[in-house]
């Protein structure tokens, strides 16, 4: 099944393409994780996640764990069609970009 | 669709999805006592057959049992994603395994308890060990090429 490309301006931010890329791969992972993998602090990965959530791409999960609180954040399938269509976007977007022909500058004089 | 940002920057925003993926395909290979510490678990269950005792057999296949649910749990607290593990070369792996660990118990069976040869068992325990390495490492190359090439 081939994903029709729409770019997503929400998913398009670094940090969140980021987070949908890493997100898109598993079922869920822990906030944590999410946080190394993207090399942030703890309140930019909050930020970004609060935006993910409120368009409806990203569930988060809390579990208590001997006492301890653990985030786990997953896709929605709303956040995996729009993850795939974004990179069908990109992806698009690329090949356009490689399809034009190379136009030569003309030295100034 | 409609963006106007230009072929450079998708193909940098691109690149970062690779790059993220690769990470993620590194974080899920196994550290490397992993495996062996699995097939020592198989190996053992196997080799207490040798001794005919069957309550400490059984006790074996709870430690087994047991051994194999913590070591899992420890790998997926260290990873912190929880994954489909049998995606269609995984599974193919995962059943090769299986019926490979199935043919070396068979085999020691019919030779031990058919033929009387003693220390089948034994052979058989370390054999699962190296097969238990082995395939995990095969499980491993097959989960980080099928996370590379996905995006």
């Amino acid at each position: 099944m081939t994903t029709a490309a729409r770019f997503d301006e929400i998913v398009h931010a670094p940090n969140r393409l980021q987070i949908c890329a890493m997100l898109a791969a598993v079922e869920s992972a822990d906030f944590p994780t999410v946080r190394e993998g993207l090399g942030v602090a703890d309140s930019v990965l909050s930020k970004h996640v609060r935006v993910l959530h409120e368009a409806g791409y990203v569930t988060i999960h809390k579990a208590t764990c001997a006492s301890r609180v653990r985030t786990s954040l997953s896709l929605t399938t709303a956040g995996r069609a729009a993850y795939q269509g974004h990179v069908a976007a990109l992806q698009a977007i690329v090949e356009n970009g490689r399809k034009k022909p190379e136009v030569s500058r003309r030295p100034s004089r | 669709m409609s963006a106007a940002i230009p072929p450079e920057e998708a193909a940098s925003a691109m690149a970062a999805i690779d790059d993220r993926r690769a990470w993620l395909a590194d974080r899920l290979i196994a550290p490397c006592w992993y495996h062996p510490a699995l097939g020592v678990l198989a190996g053992a269950l196997i080799a207490v057959a040798e001794t005919r005792n069957w309550p400490l057999f059984y006790w074996a296949v709870a430690g087994y049992s047991a051994g194999c649910g913590a070591l899992m749990w420890m790998n997926q607290r260290r990873v912190g994603v929880a994954v489909k593990y049998f995606r269609r070369r995984v599974s193919i792996i995962f059943a090769a395994q299986v019926l490979t660990l199935s043919a070396l118990v068979a085999v020691a069976c019919w030779l031990d308890l058919d033929r009387g040869r003693r220390g089948t068992f034994l052979v058989a325990g370390v054999l699962a060990v190296a097969i238990t390495i082995v395939f995990g490492r095969w499980t491993d190359r097959a989960l980080r090429a099928d996370f590379q090439a996905r995006r």
